[in-house]
């Protein structure tokens, strides 16, 4: 039997009887993996031991656990539980837990992957907006109510075509 | 219906085989990626008819579309558990998936060889998954097609995405790229040599996981790994190939090496332990799946070495398959209850079928 533990390997000669009492995989486990990564936050133990950053991550959790995401009513409780979050808006929610857990899994927090067309459309179309508002405020300001007017028409366009697709 | 179908899909031209000789040490390749539909809770969460809106939704999209024509569709309910562990031995479809059915279906198009298939999986983990195996190393494929359908879909669906943690998906295992991209290597040599040690410390230090790839009460069933990058966010997707092709290709080098040293070292040694094998299931008459796979993976070996004849080359990640329960009883349309006994000795035969040049 070939034991493979956070990064050192062993090999131990067994019979499969006597491997059976050396089982430190249980079927969880090798299903969830975050659930064991989160375990090691949640669970304490008392000879393990912690690093500052654990205690924090530590810290957080337990004084939010019952925290609810308002789009999908997800508490952390049942995140930790499952080992997954329950939509979008639970990563901005629960953002001063969940990100320095993303972290010590992922290493980063910053995307260098693709961006979906319609994501940088949108993006670059929001920005647009806050251009055009800005710009309205500056005609409204100097009573140029005709240019006005016109850039309010834009901003409604450009935002019926972002929001009611 | 449904389930009948489900295993005539499998091709029946499997026996054209990819590559003879690179499939051996990496025998087959995985590429998945997970999108989620904006302004959708994830598949943990959502209720039954809400997974049933979802999926009525990304069928459209599917559905007599020229692209998606060989494609075929299965609903999960509708499976029973038999095709559901078909589903994981030939398609590589997670275990998981096979639990709360409501709402989840799959669409499956099967490639000429054994071991190679894509799928599009609707409301398994998140809500579209899409996912290419191909036999042997082949990731720039497989990783093609994936893209190639996400492309597709990118135009149709307005995807989860953070500019910081990029694709949101329900797991934060799979954020970022939500690329996974994964290859079950036989390493049967490089598991027992001192090297392996190093190997994976190396592995776990840049973001990768080896995992045993059957794992029994602890113990790796069959020398078989799968190697897997760990680290989604963070790397773009080009890195993650380039790296796991890299590593694969490191691994094949590991293995083969330890292979010679072996066969240098211990000549008289490998020799019988490979002869013992072979004996074992050319007489043996009831044969488990993990015995039988612990036999093959050591007969495999025997053939890369050149150290045994009278036997055909086999495909291991083929066999590994067919002689799987579920697969048995399938093709040999068994009926009512079968016991153990029953389906060791049908494997033992189907095995000597398949390898032995003469019975």
């Amino acid at each position: 039997m070939i034991k493979i533990q956070g990064g050192s390997v062993e090999k131990i000669n067994l019979c499969k009887e006597c491997a059976k009492d050396f089982s430190f995989l249980t079927e969880k486990d090798s299903n969830n993996d975050l659930t064991r990564i989160l375990y090691r936050f949640f669970n304490s133990g008392a000879n393990e031991h912690h690093s500052t950053r654990d205690k924090k991550i530590l810290r957080n959790i337990s004084y939010s656990r019952n925290r609810k995401c308002p789009f999908c009513g997800i508490d952390l409780k049942t995140i930790k539980k499952i080992g997954r979050v329950g939509c979008s808006n639970c990563y901005n929610e629960f953002k001063d837990v969940l990100f320095p857990i993303i972290k010590s899994i992922q290493g980063s927090l910053e995307n260098k992957g693709r961006v979906p067309i319609k994501t940088s459309k949108k993006i670059r179309l929001e920005k647009n907006i806050k251009d055009l508002k800005h710009k309205l405020k500056n005609e409204i300001v100097t009573e140029n109510f005709e240019e006005a007017a016109r850039i309010r028409d834009r901003i409604k366009k450009l935002e019926n075509s972002i929001y009611d697709r | 219906m449904t389930g009948k179908n489900f295993y005539l899909l499998e091709s029946k031209t499997g026996k054209k085989r990819s590559g003879e000789n690179k499939n051996k040490i990496i025998l087959n390749t995985r590429v998945r990626l997970a999108r989620n539909v904006v302004d959708h809770k994830f598949i943990n969460l959502s209720s039954g008819p809400e997974k049933n809106v979802l999926l009525k939704e990304i069928r459209k999209y599917i559905d007599d579309v020229k692209d998606f024509k060989d494609f075929r569709f299965y609903s999960i309910k509708n499976l029973g558990k038999i095709q559901r562990d078909l589903l994981f031995k030939d398609y590589m479809v997670s275990p998981e998936a096979a639990n709360k059915m409501q709402g989840k279906g799959l669409f499956i198009r099967s490639g000429p060889n054994w071991g190679e298939s894509t799928i599009i999986m609707i409301n398994q983990e998140d809500h579209l998954r899409i996912q290419s195996i191909r036999p042997g190393l082949n990731i720039i494929e497989a990783y093609k097609e994936v893209f190639r359908i996400e492309r597709y879909f990118e135009r149709k669906i307005s995807f989860a995405f953070d500019k910081n943690l990029g694709f949101l998906t329900a797991s934060p295992l799979n954020l970022g790229t939500a690329l996974k991209i994964s290859v079950i290597a036989h390493l049967p040599v490089l598991a027992i040599s001192p090297m392996v040690a190093d190997f994976v410390k190396k592995l776990n230090q840049v973001g990768y996981l080896i995992n045993g790839y059957f794992v029994g009460h602890s113990e790796i069933i069959g020398n078989l790994f799968k190697i897997s990058n760990q680290v989604t966010l963070g790397k773009s997707e080009g890195t993650i190939v380039e790296e796991m092709q890299a590593i694969c290709l490191n691994v094949i080098d590991d293995e083969k090496a330890a292979r010679i040293k072996l066969k240098e070292s211990d000549p008289l040694g490998i020799k019988d332990n490979i002869y013992r094998s072979f004996g074992l299931l050319k007489y043996a008459k009831i044969l488990s799946y993990e015995e039988s796979l612990e036999l093959l993976s050591i007969l495999r070996l025997g053939l890369d070495l050149d150290i045994i004849d009278g036997i055909n080359d086999f495909d291991y990640f083929e066999i590994m398959g067919k002689i799987s329960d579920s697969h048995i009883i399938t093709d040999l349309e068994m009926s009512g209850r079968v016991t153990d006994d029953e389906l060791d000795s049908a494997r033992a035969d189907l095995i000597r079928k398949k390898i032995l040049k003469e019975i």
